[in-house]
């Protein structure tokens, strides 16, 4: 085809882009994570001391089980009940299509809005919870200011916008099951559990490892909704990787080693998703 | 089988259980901010109560939120027309090649990706301050458009896999040329996939919030910006809060209507959150 010749001409703008405006500034944050730099200071090379002492940093190692608690957390919450829901939906005779439109709306609201419209509903005092419980002369706990609780209302707001997202991808999915499938399953006697576990879940099982791949990206990195519920505390209580470095770099201004932090973080990220994957596939050979 | 109609029914009650709890806190956003806030603060919460929309014009006008929907609209915008056409071209480049390349492009842009934010607004920062870009839209709509290109490149891609390659053999048998072939056959027929495309890459600019923080300024900051200092505020301003937030959530919700039907493949190609 000699149309083919020619092709590549048009990847250029974007290579461009890319490579200036994403590439460029990877590299430069890997070259920084070698220096001890205080913005504004000159930068100081260092090796790799910045990543020995945040491999030594207790705050550190806090911060990356915080993620990984919350992370865990909310994605099983999220998969769980998105599942529960999807199915529901697939099974449900009428009004899904409105009723999904309707639950799908906190997935799309502003991240930092979403967490706002969450910290009224949890806020101590005059917060949606507190007015009624105090109304009724019961005194809660306070949701925010406690590190247990204010963990569970992390994993909560995350869950509030994103199991719609889950809702949405798993419905889609159920309904590309091919139907002589689920019918040879009935006439097998199949209850609605069975049908799902052994029928409907296998045949989706691609798209399960790509949307839970995709979460977990997603939440190693989640930023806007703790910044704005907790911003990171009380204490360090929900200080995700992602909040540590944002602290470390923004507000201290050590630019090298949150940097550093940052790259740590890319490494771990990516490991994680290769663990699900792997996990997932080798289960998939286990079972055939 | 059929299904019997009172499990229906519950399963019905049960969703709409869900659905209600899902909605809760944006329904009780919106009270509170046509609320005074004598009712604001009345517990237990009030139910019934003389509507204001007082507050929404003080934040919206008095308060100058204006400018910064009009800074956050000049940013979006701005993405979007720069990032739609060049990621559309790669599109078409990458659904048109034959063999491995292809792929090795693709899943480069997914590991793209998968970057921690963190990671680039650090040196996005550093640089941005070297070149003096710091508070500037310039700064917002580069970090914007070159965040926002694997998501378009791979939504736009789906797009043009619909379109048979026939097509383009059609029109290179009569003397086409590629870059006549891609204006004039193949885009006409994904326009509704150039809208969904759009409409979400201006969503993902709009909701932008990381970036916004580090890279903008007085002259610069957008509403995601705005309200998370807004909201940080004494809880005096909790009516002034409220009525922001629901503002800033309203054009989205026009966004949901017009993209119902598309919802499920934007968001497999790439999540609306990035």
């Amino acid at each position: 085809m000699h149309a083919q010749r020619g092709l590549w001409l048009f990847l250029v703008p974007s290579g461009v882009m890319l490579a200036l405006v994403l590439v460029y500034p990877l590299g430069y944050a890997i070259y920084l994570s070698f220096f001890n730099y205080y913005l504004g200071d000159q930068p100081r090379f260092v090796g790799f001391a910045n990543y020995v002492s945040l491999l030594q940093d207790q705050r550190f190692w806090s911060s990356l089980r915080t993620t990984v608690i919350l992370v865990s957390a909310s994605v099983t919450l999220q998969f769980v009940l998105g599942l529960a829901v999807a199915f529901g939906l697939y099974k449900l005779t009428f009004g899904a299509k409105a009723l999904n439109v309707l639950m799908f709306l906190p997935h799309v609201v502003t991240p930092v809005v979403a967490a706002l419209f969450l910290r009224w509903i949890f806020m101590g005092r005059w917060g949606l919870i507190d007015s009624i419980l105090i109304g009724f002369n019961i005194f809660p706990p306070d949701w925010l200011g406690t590190p247990g609780w204010a963990r569970l209302v992390v994993v909560l707001a995350e869950s509030w916008q994103f199991t719609p997202f889950m809702i949405l991808v798993l419905y889609a999915g159920l309904n590309t099951v091919d139907q002589s499938q689920i019918e040879s399953a009935r006439m097998d006697g199949a209850g609605n559990w069975t049908l799902l576990t052994q029928v409907m879940l296998p045949a989706i099982k691609p798209l399960i490892i790509f949307v839970l791949a995709i979460r977990i990206m997603d939440a190693f990195r989640f930023f806007d909704t703790i910044y704005v519920l907790t911003a990171g505390g009380p204490g360090t209580a929900t200080e995700t990787v992602t909040i540590y470095t944002y602290a470390i770099a923004f507000r201290l201004l050590e630019v090298g080693r949150a940097s550093a932090l940052g790259v740590l973080t890319l490494l771990i990220s990516a490991m994680a998703i290769g663990l699900v994957v792997l996990v997932l596939h080798r289960r998939d050979r286990g079972v055939v | 089988m059929r299904p019997k109609p009172h499990t229906q029914m519950i399963l019905f009650l049960a969703l709409c259980g869900f659905t209600v709890v899902q909605l809760t806190p944006i329904i009780w956003a919106f009270m509170v901010s046509i609320k005074q806030p004598v009712d604001a603060f009345a517990t237990p919460p009030l139910l019934i109560f003389e509507p204001t929309f007082q507050f929404h014009y003080e934040v919206w006008v008095e308060r100058g939120f204006v400018s910064f929907l009009v800074n956050s609209l000049i940013i979006a915008i701005a993405t979007v027309c720069i990032s739609v056409p060049i990621g559309t071209m790669s599109a078409y480049a990458l659904s048109r090649m034959r063999g491995g390349k292809a792929n090795t492009i693709l899943f480069g842009l997914l590991a793209m990706r998968m970057f921690p934010h963190i990671l680039l607004a650090i040196p996005f920062f550093v640089l941005a301050s070297f070149i003096g870009l710091i508070d500037t839209h310039l700064a917002m709509i580069l970090a914007l458009v070159a965040i926002n290109q694997p998501f378009t490149i791979w939504l736009m891609r789906s797009f043009f896999l619909d379109v048979p390659i026939e097509l383009d053999e059609a029109a290179c048998i009569d003397g086409c040329n590629l870059w006549q072939t891609f204006t004039q056959v193949a885009l006409p027929v994904v326009r509704p996939g150039l809208w969904v495309t759009s409409l979400f890459s201006l969503l993902l600019a709009y909701n932008e919030f990381l970036f916004a923080l580090v890279l903008t300024g007085p002259n610069s900051k957008t509403l995601p910006v705005a309200i998370a200092e807004y909201g940080a505020e004494d809880i005096n301003y909790w009516s002034l809060s409220a009525a922001a937030a629901i503002g800033i959530m309203l054009p989205i919700v026009v966004f949901m209507m017009l993209m119902q039907r598309h919802l499920a493949r934007g968001l497999a190609m790439g999540a609306v959150k990035g």
